[in-house]
Parts: structure tokens; sequence; C-alpha cells
């Protein structure tokens, strides 16, 4: 019983030093999401709500720029003009993503913890449509902080 | 003398992990010729493909997936995925398109990066219900 406790007590105070997503839903928020400009598309960036890894949270760079980082249970979005990008996490290893953006079109950026060599690391892997909009639903709002 | 080695040791097993494990994927340059067809050309996978990469990682295209041609290169037809994405995978991820010539996939064209990436052998496709 003890030992559930302090392993819950740990969890719990693990969550709040290291950040999880603390901002509204994304079913709470979504009417506010203004609709994609002419000529540009949509990025999502999301990460599953779990405590593996959730020390772990580095910076998001789309085109070396950083627009956001991997928080747990997190999700934002930027919006970019059509073209090709890059996009990775500043960790232990850099293992990029790369892909296009149609005009209009909105694609989505899974990122979950890995385990490296040293230290954990977040990995970046498109994912299909249809399921992201699924787990973004319960996703907090968590954009760059400037 | 010991602990010297044994540092020594790790650390380069270490920097060989660090530096990954999987092998990049072999692109060469390709220009895509986009389709001018008005509706594209959609085509469906009559039965599941299982591919192997070079780089040792795997892909299932799903029986009843849907492609829309979107033109393409000097190695075949380039199709997309209608509303689904495809990734392939080495050291880094790769949006990838198919590009198949004689009802085979041969590889990926990566619209990221503007290249192909070939397949070692290549994979007969069931391609059904062209429109």
């Amino acid at each position: 019983m003890i030992r559930r406790f302090i392993l819950a007590a740990t969890l719990a105070g693990t969550a709040l030093l290291t950040g999880c997503a603390s901002g509204p839903k994304y079913a709470e928020m979504a009417s506010t999401i203004p609709a994609i400009k002419q000529g540009e598309g949509r990025v999502y960036f999301f990460r599953s709500d779990s405590m593996v890894g959730a020390a772990v949270q580095p910076d998001i760079r789309l085109n070396n720029e950083v627009v956001g980082s991997s928080k747990p249970g997190g999700f934002f979005y930027v919006d970019r003009p059509a073209g090709s990008f890059a996009a990775a996490a500043s960790t232990e290893t850099e293992k990029t993503v790369t892909f296009t953006l149609d005009a209009g079109e909105t694609k989505y950026v899974r990122t979950s913890p890995s385990f490296g060599v040293l230290v954990g690391r977040i990995v970046l892997q498109l994912e299909e449509p249809a399921k992201a909009k699924t787990e973004i639903q319960t996703l907090s709002y968590a954009p760059l902080k400037k | 003398m010991f602990f010297a080695r044994r540092s020594w040791a790790t650390g380069c097993v270490a920097v060989a992990l660090l530096g990954g494990c999987a092998h990049s994927v072999r692109t060469e340059a390709a220009k895509l010729s986009p389709a001018l067809e008005q509706p594209a050309k959609l085509i469906r996978l009559e039965r599941e493909a299982l591919i192997v990469l070079p780089t040792g990682y795997k892909r299932r295209l799903k029986p009843d997936s849907k492609w829309r041609h979107v033109g393409s290169i000097a190695q075949g037809q380039v199709f997309r995925s209608v509303d689904s994405v495809l990734t392939i995978e080495g050291r880094q991820v790769h949006e990838a398109y198919l590009v198949i010539s004689g009802g085979a996939l041969l590889g990926f064209y990566l619209p990221g990066e503007s290249n192909y990436a070939a397949l070692e052998a290549p994979v007969p496709l069931f391609i059904g219900d062209t429109q």
C-alpha cells in the first residue's frame, strides 16, 4: 500500500515538475481554431498522454525553426506556406521526418518517447489523419511560449 | 589500465549506437512531371502488399487502399495515398509515394526531397478499379 502511494506520488511529482500539457482540450477549443489561409497548409504536432518518458520534452523544429515542444498529452499546430518540410526533435540523436504540405492540406506529426543509449529521445512520425484526429480530441493545447 | 580500456570500448559502442544502427534510405534525384488529367486517376489495391525496405524496415500497403495519380518520374508512374500517409524509414523518416511500372511497385518518390528510393526487387501489386 505504502509502495503504491510512493509510486503514485512520484509519478504525480514527475508530472508536475516536468510539466505536462495543461491548456484547453482540443474538443473545447476546436471552434476557435482559425481556417487555414489561402496558399498555406497546417501541421499538427501531438503526443499521447503517457508518463513513459514524461521528463523528455525537447523542442520541436520545423525547417530548423523551433515551433514548440513535445509535451505529454499536448498538441500544437503551425500554419506554413505550401512546400517541403523537415521536422525534428532536439534530443540525443536527431531523426528527421520529411514531407510536403499542399495548400489547404493538414498533416499530423506524432511525437513519442523512445529510449536512446544515454537519455530518452523523441521520435517523430507522420500519422494517418483519421487516427490523429481521434487522438487529438482529448489532448491539451500546448503552443510555443514566446 | 583495465578501466581505461573498458571506458574506451564503452565509448566506441556508444558512438556506434548513437550514430544510428539504421541505414540511410538510398536515394537519387528525381524530377516529377505532374499529371495533367482531370480528375486525377485513382487506383485501388485489391490485395495487401508487404514490403521490406532495403533499410530493413517493413511496410504494409492495405487492401482496398486508394491511391491518386500525381505524375511520373523516369522510373514509373507516381501515386499518393488518398486518405492516409505512407512513410519509408531508415536513419530518417520520409513521406513516400508509390512508383509503379508494369503493375509492380519499383520504389518510392519522396516528395519532401524530390528523390527516388528504389526497392531491391519489384513488388507485384494487384491493382483494380481504376477510373
